[in-house]
């Protein structure tokens, strides 16, 4: 059974023990002001061998329990309780337990639950909805003494589905607005709505510009994400955003956009790492992630190196740019070759047909003396001063400058750099998987040179479809799904927007 | 039937308020001018628990446009036009220095002197509007602006004109109140862009290199 860490998330759940008893009884008599269980009956039900209880705690304090009660060889389980405390309730608490405590009624191998509930609170009715519970009976006058209805509800645990949230994702970390949705581990939709045609001018993402772009676009792309999935607002399970990293002003668009829209609707929100939502994309493809992996992103805004070793606990930067990101790298040089902005298929498009070996560029950190500090970094900065040299001093002597050849030198020594340390990396940390992501993925030299080197060295190869490898919100849904399918609370309202959020921050709080 | 009135603005601080009808049910007010993306959530959780409703009452949104500095201004618009998706309330935009001009102008019905409303744009530059009286119904009626000047042009422009200057904060019981009043007077509005005032700081590259005559291959 996994435990979450404390660290990790804020809120931890664990296995209680009687020494929770105190803390569970304050509780108890807090939620269940006229029928509560009395100290005795709590601490056999927490201590027996046929029943499983969770608590939820924050800072020391208890804000939650729940407990399932399933005899060895009976194939039916039931949920004794569930408590939340008031003030911190909509915050995905008892989602999470309840996930957990029907996880752990699976491994006993129940194949049904079952539970009542009280008919006059709609809102723990909803969530045992949408965790798949169905009503079977009525109790009538079951609550005493309040003589409230009981509705008797049970869940088939064998069908996979009921446990797959269905999540809407919005992604605004540069200039591509995201929405996605997903059920679980599958794709419903993905819709991107990108500003890219007007920073074309400038020859770069224009952090204003991209900002004011989201504004404008987030309603018509979520219209459009619920027409292509199919679902209304009332069906989504939660909200998941991307908090971070990326261009501040926004992602704060995103984040202002998707909180109002979970207090709207009374959803939990998850806010995720942009670049853990990369990785995790592969899951929308192939149901899941094989880890270990290595992760290569490379866009506009980031060249990052990462192990994986579990997607939501263990993800490690191995190395990242110090200075442009690749992306940035092929819009400069591109601007030099005066070639148009994106620089990426326009460079690609120029070395059609040019000598990759015609001029040798510089590849940053590859030198010997590099690999200490900087084995898994990259640089591209002095390349871009390189070739922007080269075209210098080819005018200054009036030579012809071959733009085929320039372009075709310049990826390569791109794509080299690249893929070389990525397989470097696969082959040292001994992970036989490689996964590629980021906007520059597009680049037919970068795939080609990959799937060379990976066969070479027996590396498994993962090349997600580009509309998953270009920023969108559809990787963000899928990674606050794999949040939710492993019982972990949502994001508290207040977090912000993190421009440098590291790697090891798979969820912020 | 009830309307219930959410108002959100985040060209200053971070406020919101919750009226039910013409009567204000409660007002949540942050001040901290970079914490919009941290407070939006929990002030509108917070202000809909202080007017004692759930989300789904809610029928109209009202939204400040601003004009202000760009990032926070955007995450109330942002947020208002999520919220008004979700709960299928409808959407309007106010100029949120109308909240400020109704401010002043309500505390002094007597005088017929003009307001001149400013704001900080920050960069040493004030935003501005110049109102002239209540309508009918109480909202501020606009005569010039909204504008971004520096402070010495901002004086010189209206050197001939006798007015009261205000810099008010804007409150979002002010600009439901300006809301209300134009609902009445047939003059609200459904455009919630935003009030940037002033064009992104970008400059395009001057030349580009043009390799038309001697590329080859």
């Amino acid at each position: 059974m996994m435990t979450l860490k404390p660290e990790a998330t804020g809120i931890e759940i664990r296995e209680a023990t009687k020494d929770d008893l105190p803390a569970i009884m304050e509780l108890e008599r807090t939620c269940f002001a006229n029928d509560a269980w009395d100290t005795q009956s709590m601490r056999s039900e927490i201590t027996a061998k046929h029943t499983y209880y969770l608590v939820a705690f924050e800072a020391g304090s208890l804000l939650g329990y729940a407990g399932l009660s399933k005899l060895a060889g009976n194939s039916q389980a039931d949920i004794q309780t569930i408590a939340v405390d008031p003030d911190f309730r909509g915050r995905g608490i008892a989602s999470a337990l309840m996930r957990q405590v029907l996880a752990q009624a699976k491994q006993l191998e129940a194949s049904e639950i079952f539970l009542e509930v009280r008919a006059d609170n709609p809102a723990a009715q909803g969530l045992y909805r949408g965790l798949g519970f169905e009503q079977i009976d009525t109790r009538k006058r079951y609550y005493q003494p309040d003589g409230i209805d009981a509705l008797i509800m049970r869940l088939d645990i064998s069908m996979q589905n009921n446990l797959q949230p269905l999540v809407l994702g919005i992604e605004t970390s540069c200039d591509e607005t995201g929405i996605g949705i997903v059920r679980g581990n599958t794709l419903l939709a993905n819709i991107i709505s990108s500003s890219m045609d007007e920073h074309a001018r400038f020859g770069g993402v224009v952090p204003e510009i991209a900002a004011r772009a989201h504004l404008e676009a987030l309603l018509p792309t979520l219209e459009k994400a619920l027409a292509e999935a199919n679902v209304t607002l009332g069906e989504i399970d939660a909200i998941a955003v991307t908090n971070g990293p990326g261009l501040g002003g926004a992602l704060m668009v995103g984040i202002g956009a998707a909180k109002a829209l979970a207090v709207a609707t009374g959803k939990p929100i998850y806010a995720v790492n942009h670049l853990v939502g990369h990785v995790g994309v592969d899951i929308l493809e192939r149901g899941k992630l094989e880890t270990p992996t290595v992760a290569l992103l490379v866009s506009g805004g980031h060249t990052s190196l990462l192990l994986v070793r579990d997607l939501l606990n263990d993800v490690e930067l191995l190395g990242e740019t110090i200075d442009d990101a690749a992306g940035e790298a092929f819009d400069k040089v591109a601007r030099v070759l005066g070639l148009k902005y994106p620089g990426g298929p326009e460079i690609d498009r120029a070395a059609v047909g040019g000598n990759p070996k015609a001029i040798r560029f510089p590849r940053g950190l590859m030198l010997p003396k590099d690999m200490e500090k900087h084995r898994y970094d990259f640089s591209f900065s002095g390349l871009k001063t390189a070739v922007a040299r080269w075209v210098e001093l080819a005018e200054s002597k009036q030579e012809e400058i071959n733009i085929a050849d320039v372009a075709a030198s310049f990826r390569e020594a791109v794509a080299d750099v690249l893929i070389s340390k990525a397989v470097a990396a696969c082959v040292g940390q001994k992970v036989p998987r490689l996964l590629l992501g980021g906007g520059v993925v597009a680049n037919s030299r970068l795939r080609e040179l990959a799937a060379e080197r990976c066969a070479e060295n027996g590396i498994e190869l993962r090349i997600p479809a580009l509309s998953l490898c270009t920023d969108n919100g559809a990787m963000i849904a899928a990674l606050g799904a794999q949040l939710i399918m492993a019982g972990q609370p949502a994001s508290s309202l207040e977090f912000g927007s993190e421009s440098t959020l590291p790697v090891t921050t798979v969820q912020s709080h | 039937m009830t309307n219930y009135t959410l108002v959100i603005d985040t060209s200053a601080g971070t406020t919101v308020a919750v009226f039910e009808d013409d009567q204000l049910r409660a007002e949540v007010n942050h001040d901290e001018s970079m914490k919009h993306a941290e407070q939006i959530g929990v002030a509108i959780t917070q202000v809909l628990a202080d007017a004692k409703i759930i989300p789904s009452q809610i029928t109209q949104v009202v939204v400040g446009r601003g004009p202000a500095p760009f990032t926070g201004l955007r995450i109330g618009i942002a947020a208002a036009k999520m919220f008004a998706t979700g709960v299928r309330a409808k959407l309007f935009g106010v100029c949120s220095l109308d909240a400020i001009a109704w401010a002043e102008l309500s505390a002094r019905k007597e005088s017929n002197q003009p307001v001149l409303v400013t704001s900080d744009a920050r960069r040493s530059e004030h935003y501005w509007a110049l109102y002239s009286g209540l309508s009918e119904s109480g909202a501020p009626i606009l005569v010039d602006g909204p504008g971004v000047l520096k402070p010495a042009a901002l004086e010189e422009r209206f050197a001939a004109q006798d007015y009261v200057i205000t810099n008010k904060k804007i409150s979002a019981a002010d600009l439901g109140k300006v809301f209300i009043a134009q609902q009445k007077d047939g003059t609200a509005s459904s455009v919630v862009d935003a009030l940037y005032l002033r064009d992104p700081d970008a400059v395009a590259p001057k030349v580009l290199r043009d390799f038309g005559k001697r590329v080859s291959g």
